[in-house]
């Protein structure tokens, strides 16, 4: 989840990666909608072949504008995807893909392969998809599909956005990290208030009972703490930085959230240990609050774009029955 | 068998599916709920709201349909889709072709029945 992109870029200038960036940008958004997800693989692919095909010239931005052209128009282009794509049967694509790097194993989806910011979106949030639950981003087993869940309750439909959040004010969209941001602050800073008190060696791990089954040394609490927050946070600020669309930056904005707020939790149930306190109220209290925070600021960021996207349309009829 | 059976109808639904919109839509304007619970109907289509909203948003981003959100006479604003001046084109096209295509199977159909 923190290591953000591992793409042959060096040798590309920042406007030639730029525009390749723009590219796969509007690739990525009409995919989205067009095949409910999954199509990402696919891209990654292209986005490859890209990079290779830039990688025997100089790379300048007149190279890229040629290759790009071969591709033709981005919504041309993820249209002919979406069309391989059984966009009714989103299941049937992970079962005959044989790629070993993710696929199924006893049933159960696997993915190993570096997380990037498209698939993490088109996972976190598609209100598109009625799956609640989809493939893990990274690891065994599945993710929150947050936008079919918000369908599933009644707080968004489906077709609320045209395109996830890109009727959202930009600076909304940046201000989302504040949420992560003082959540990791506030671990940290926590943290370095209780090391003092800390014994040398806290509990790692608790059995089915609550009760601590393994130790380790303080400092490896603190530093494992520090990288599952700091990381994820990081690579939001990337994505929020490179401008990634409006999607992207969200979904790893609600990562981010999610995995501080399982920081923070984990730091207290350390420290309730410490206190004398028995159970794991604080582990299973923080799972809660990091499923709730990220689908709380997705619902309010879908509302607003929906808002944006009413405001506009009803401004423009209300205009023309006045003329 | 069965599976065999069901892959066959997706594969014949998933074409049918887009011209099934274009026909609600070409009798009139409808939003995205509306338009699940019609096709949703018919039972032969089998479609589901997983099937129409992808749909609905491809057609959008091709420009065969539009949509606008509107007042709703009842509740809230609704996001109302309608066929385009290409979509109402496109709907002529695939409308005749579809009525070659049944037109034939019928006659096929019923040959090899009464054979």
């Amino acid at each position: 989840m923190n290591a953000p992109e591992q793409e042959p870029t060096e040798g590309l200038s920042p406007e030639a990666l730029e525009l390749i960036d723009t590219y796969f940008g509007r690739v990525h958004g009409a995919l989205l909608v067009a095949a409910a997800g999954e199509c990402e693989d696919a891209m990654d692919d292209l986005r490859d072949h890209v990079l290779e095909e830039l990688a025997t010239g100089a790379g300048t931005s007149a190279d890229v504008t040629r290759v790009l052209a071969e591709l033709g128009p981005p919504e041309v282009l993820a249209a002919r995807y979406a069309d391989d794509t059984p966009a009714d049967e989103p299941r049937r694509l992970s079962e005959i893909d044989s790629v070993r790097l993710h696929g199924k194993v006893l049933g159960m989806p696997y993915d190993v392969r570096v997380p990037n910011s498209d698939r993490i979106a088109s996972r976190w949030w598609n209100p598109m998809d009625p799956r609640v639950f989809v493939p893990r981003v990274f690891g065994l087993g599945w993710d929150i599909n947050f936008g079919a869940l918000a369908v599933r309750v009644h707080l968004v439909r489906p077709d609320d956005e045209d395109e996830p959040f890109a009727s959202v004010p930009d600076a909304v969209i940046t201000a989302t990290l504040i949420l992560p941001s003082l959540l990791v602050a506030v671990t940290l800073a926590m943290m370095a208030i209780a090391w003092p008190i800390l014994p040398a060696s806290v509990p790692s791990h608790w059995d089915v009972f609550g009760r601590p089954d393994q130790f380790w040394d303080r400092g490896w609490l603190v530093a494992f703490l520090t990288i599952v927050s700091v990381g994820p946070l990081a690579f939001a600020g990337i994505v929020q930085l490179r401008r990634r669309i409006a999607l992207n930056r969200v979904a790893a904005t609600a990562v981010a959230t999610f995995m501080a707020t399982l920081a923070l939790s984990q730091f207290f149930q350390t420290t309730s240990y410490v206190h004398g306190a028995e159970g794991m109220v604080p582990t299973f209290a923080g799972i809660a609050v990091a499923i709730l925070l990220p689908f709380v600021l997705l619902v309010v960021l879908s509302r607003i774009g929906r808002a944006a996207e009413q405001r506009h349309d009803l401004h423009k009829t209300t205009k023309k029955e006045s003329v | 068998m069965g599976t065999d059976t069901d892959s066959r109808l997706s594969q014949f639904r998933k074409g049918v599916v887009e011209l099934a919109i274009l026909a609600l839509l070409h009798r009139g304007e409808a939003y995205g709920g509306e338009i699940v619970e019609t096709l949703g109907g018919h039972p032969g289509l089998a479609i589901s709201a997983g099937t129409v909203y992808p749909l609905l948003s491809r057609l959008k981003k091709s420009g065969v349909i539009d949509s606008a959100w509107r007042e709703s006479p009842v509740g809230p604003p609704r996001k109302y889709y309608r066929l385009s001046g290409t979509g109402e084109a496109e709907f002529d096209d695939m409308a005749r072709a579809w009525a070659g295509v049944t037109e034939a199977m019928d006659d096929l159909l019923r040959n090899g029945r009464t054979r």
